[in-house]
């Protein structure tokens, strides 16, 4: 995107992700620890804390810690100067994408699947 | 001078060939299992795959909403790019769109895989205006209850 505003760009990246995006929904219901937020998500806490930086560079969020409790918490401001519009835009298109690649995929494998079976016969 | 703020690129590898990926995209049966989230649903009144022939979509929400898109192919290569524009209808005539965009959808040979790109265009200042005008820019409660929807579906 040239021309583009560059902050905007790091929205648009954090927000291009599932994780990412279930988090800010999660954290649009009022602030949340890391273990919390972590929970749901099938994935090594490493990987997850990455997509909590991309959401903090992004400056979606803000975390803060006390003690050992790493606690995460939303910046509305920042999503509402992305223009809503625009967002809601950016995230059907991600979605839509994301959904025609799924489809395209499970359609090429069961393609295959389908070849495959045929040339077993074949060769019976 | 053309402002590029408003475009959005979006791209993908996606692990089959280039003959797959169009199939999908320009298979009406196949289109409408993906263009809209669930439980939304898609019709497709118009599907003309050619320059100046109707693409149009009605989506439904689980409430009775509607969205309805009507719009133009603008451009057709086979297994390469499709363009579209809700600015135009079938044969050209001016829409009325409550958005107006342009989307470009490129496909590229990336290996035994597909390179995927969707560019969509938009307008700058007219459309925001519109938009806030209708309510849209109402700052981000809209945006975090579409984010929340959308955890809610892939938590599905």
């Amino acid at each position: 995107m040239a021309n583009s505003n560059p902050s905007l760009d790091g929205v648009f990246h954090a927000l291009a992700d599932p994780t990412r995006r279930a988090v800010l929904a999660r954290l649009g219901q009022g602030p949340a620890t890391v273990k919390e937020l972590g929970q749901p998500f099938r994935m090594a806490l490493p990987s997850f804390m990455k997509h909590l930086t991309v959401l903090e560079d992004s400056g979606l969020i803000a975390t803060q810690k006390v003690g050992r409790v790493r606690t995460c918490r939303i910046k509305p401001r920042r999503l509402a100067a992305a223009e809503a519009w625009l967002v809601e835009q950016r995230t059907l298109w991600e979605e839509r994408t994301d959904r025609m690649v799924r489809f395209v995929e499970e359609q090429h494998a069961s393609e295959q699947h389908a070849l495959e079976q045929h040339g077993k016969e074949q060769t019976k | 001078m053309n402002d590029t703020s408003n475009d959005l690129s979006i791209s993908r590898t996606i692990r089959a060939p280039r003959a797959v990926v169009w199939k999908a995209w320009t298979t009406p049966e196949h289109l409408q299992k993906w263009w809209c989230p669930k439980p939304w649903t898609t019709q497709i009144r118009g599907f003309d795959l050619r320059p100046g022939g109707s693409f149009d979509t009605l989506m439904r929400g689980p409430d009775g909403e509607e969205s309805s898109n009507p719009g133009v192919f603008l451009e057709v290569v086979p297994q390469e790019r499709l363009v579209f524009t809700s600015a135009l209808v079938a044969g050209w005539r001016p829409g009325t769109p409550w958005l107006s965009m342009t989307a470009i959808i490129l496909m590229e040979d990336e290996g035994e895989h597909t390179k995927y790109t969707a560019r969509v265009l938009h307008k700058d200042e007219e459309d925001r205006r519109r938009h806030e005008e209708m309510g849209f820019y109402d700052g981000w409660g809209t945006c975090i209850e579409q984010l929340g929807e959308l955890a809610a579906e892939l938590a599905r």
